[in-house]
């Protein structure tokens, strides 16, 4: 309607019925940008305006930031993999430290730890006997009700809003050792 | 803070204003009084007759710009005639603007503002209903020690990295490290939860599963363990102001809900503690920077939103769709109604919660939102707030509210992202934590340093912010 309004080029060429409609969407139009400019006068005047120079300050930073790290110099976070951590350390793709079972006493590798204890303490698909793992799984993973029931009322957590974790696998990706050297 | 509040409530006055005040007080606001008309929008305006419209006493226009109110004679003028109304009455120098209810000088051509006139406005609209009530619902490497003592990379057990990334976040948020002491114990090598991995598989059986996780849902579910295993030795007490167990010292803090009848303006409000704040993304907003840029329309791929404008889309006031009508006690029937959110108590430590997965129930199909938001470093609720809130709902006018004065600030500094690459059943997370002013990545048990660009520009899940006082003590030490 507003286009409609502004497209329209000479007012002699107007029905009389036109040229009061555009009267009145004029009148109209005015009114809201005088509340507009109200609102905002008060805002100002009672100093109760945001610190916009903070915003544009981080608003440019990450720009900037995003700038920097799609450039194709830019090898931290695309290529290359990690070599050693800020410790000197470097670390195998699965954990091999080895403990003992909390539940059954056995040394595990640290990697496979949790398929092992999901077996060990009797959870997981396999180790269930009834079958009523696909409604409870996928009830909890994407219902509103069971997550927020079981943690309410000091949640306000919905339950549906969930990305999984997934491969541990490190060499899918690649990394540099992390510093960043400036562009 | 402290001037930022005084301008607020007492706005200095032009000369014509204060020399009005003295020597017509009050009178003249109340007058009006009765002619002032509120809607349930927070707008009020004068209508003084129901049968005639106003018009300008020296050009009876009825439609020309704004028409103002003299507050002494009651004659009305139209912008351009406001200058002659003064001129030919000396002393007729305030008028009042008729659509808005706003205090106008004539011979400043401004607006201006004084709070005995704003308090007149206000106790007009609360004026015929019943107060609101309060309803408050049961809150080493070489040279190994020049790295801040905590920093340990974890062990991935098994797809465990939604746990890691959290545990990472929760280590080093600022008063909440005392409990995990293992990692302060100056060992470098990467630490294994598993004894965290048993305990945590005990209390939430149901999530008990060598499977795909969520890092939100095991946040939320560690401050559920920590409460209810500190909650049986420290009683819930309600005079010290809800639970003291650890968890909610540090993470709860406090939403206000307003309900408001669309007919009559009538709110009720609720109060509900939380342990964060789940956020939306917002798409509709656009900064200045993204507009002179190429893409300004949202697909698929490209779409880009900040954490304030998820902020302000919290705190938006809602439209109650027609089958949610709710009963509201003024006019004794279900009626169409807004809501409105805020926050009444800021937590120490505020975790925000970015919803980036899609659910469809008609689809049956979920998607990740893998679009770009962008977050401060530094951080200023104060918009949000129950009191700033609420006083925007009432157009802004200068009137008392009850928790104007808190002994929280409102300005948080960032400490740790919680970051998600990759897909919605398989994708990676990774902890940005910030220390002594730089910015450590930790992915499972490797710790790396990297710019704070980098921090910039990742996707980040779930954002950590801390009282900024808190954050300066911890990083002197």
């Amino acid at each position: 309607m507003l286009e409609r309004f502004m497209s329209v080029p000479n007012e002699d060429n107007m029905s009389p019925h036109t040229q009061l409609s555009s009267h009145f969407l004029g009148e109209l139009l005015d009114s809201i940008i005088v509340d507009v400019a109200s609102e905002c006068h008060r805002i100002a005047k009672l100093g109760l305006d945001r610190n916009s120079e903070e915003e544009e300050e981080e608003l440019r930073l990450s720009a900037q930031a995003r700038v920097t790290v799609a450039a194709p110099s830019h090898s931290c976070e695309t290529n290359g993999k990690y070599v050693v951590d800020i410790f000197g350390q470097t670390h195998p793709t699965v954990a091999n430290e080895v403990f003992d079972c909390m539940n059954c006493g056995r040394p595990i590798v640290a990697g496979r730890f949790a398929p092992h204890l999901e077996k060990c303490m009797g959870k997981g698909r396999k180790a269930r006997v009834k079958a009523t793992r696909s409604s409870t799984a996928a009830q909890n993973r994407y219902s509103r009700g069971s997550p927020v029931s079981a943690y309410s009322p000091y949640s306000n957590s919905t339950g549906t809003h969930k990305l999984s974790n997934g491969t541990y696998n490190h060499t899918v990706e690649e990394y540099s050792n992390g510093t960043c050297e400036e562009p | 803070m402290a001037t930022r509040n005084s301008v607020f409530a007492n706005p200095k006055p032009c000369e014509h204003l204060a020399d009005y005040k003295l020597r017509h007080g009050l009178s003249g606001y109340k007058s009006i009084q009765k002619w002032l008309k509120a809607n349930p929008y927070g707008n009020t305006s004068i209508k003084m007759c129901e049968t005639k419209i106003p018009r300008c006493l020296f050009c009876s226009g009825y439609h020309q710009g704004r028409l103002f109110l003299c507050l002494i004679c009651s004659s009305v003028s139209c912008s351009d005639h406001t200058l002659l109304h003064t001129q030919s009455e000396y002393g007729h120098d305030i008028a009042v603007d008729i659509e808005r209810s706003e205090l106008y000088c004539c011979l400043c051509s401004d607006q201006v503002y004084d709070p005995d006139f704003d308090k007149v406005v206000v106790s007009k609209i609360f004026y015929g209903y019943a107060k609101s009530k309060l309803l408050v619902s049961m809150s080493d490497r070489r040279a190994k020690s020049c790295y801040p003592l905590g920093l340990r990379g974890l062990n991935n057990l098994g797809s465990t990295c939604f746990m890691n990334s959290v545990l990472q976040a929760l280590l080093h948020a600022p008063s909440f490290w005392n409990y995990f002491l293992t990692v302060y114990s100056g060992n470098r090598t990467p630490y294994s939860p598993a004894q965290f991995l048993y305990s945590w598989w005990h209390h939430s059986a149901n999530l008990a599963s060598y499977e795909q996780q969520d890092a939100h849902e095991f946040f939320i579910s560690v401050l559920d363990g920590i409460h209810e295993r500190e909650g049986k030795e420290r009683n819930s007490n309600k005079d010290n102001g809800g639970c003291q167990c650890i968890a909610h010292r540090v993470f709860s803090g406090m939403l206000r809900s307003d309900v408001t009848c669309t007919a009559c303006g009538f709110t009720s409000t609720t109060y509900d503690p939380c342990v964060d704040i789940s956020l939306n993304m917002d798409t509709t907003n656009f900064s200045s920077v993204d507009v002179a840029s190429k893409s300004v329309r949202p697909n698929e791929d490209t779409g880009r939103s900040t954490l304030l404008a998820c902020l302000d889309l919290f705190t938006r006031p809602e439209r109650l769709g027609s089958d949610q009508k709710l009963y509201c006690q003024n006019c004794q029937e279900r009626r169409d109604s807004m809501k409105q959110m805020s926050i009444k108590r800021l937590p120490l430590v505020l975790s925000l919660h970015i919803k980036r997965f899609e659910h469809s129930s008609l689809r049956r199909s979920s998607r990740k939102i893998d679009w770009f938001l962008q977050f401060p470093f530094s951080l200023d609720m104060t918009p949000y707030l129950s009191p700033s809130i609420v006083r925007n709902r009432f157009g802004n006018r200068i009137f008392g509210f009850e928790s104007d004065e808190s002994d929280i600030s409102s300005e948080f500094e960032v400490f740790a992202v919680v970051t998600h690459s990759g897909m919605l059943d398989s994708g990676h997370y990774v902890t940005y934590l910030r220390l002594q002013d730089q910015w450590y990545k930790c992915d499972d048990a490797w710790i790396t340093e990297v710019d704070e660009r980098i921090v910039r520009a990742a996707q980040c899940y779930m954002i950590f912010y801390v009282q900024k006082m808190l954050y300066c003590k911890a990083n002197e030490d």
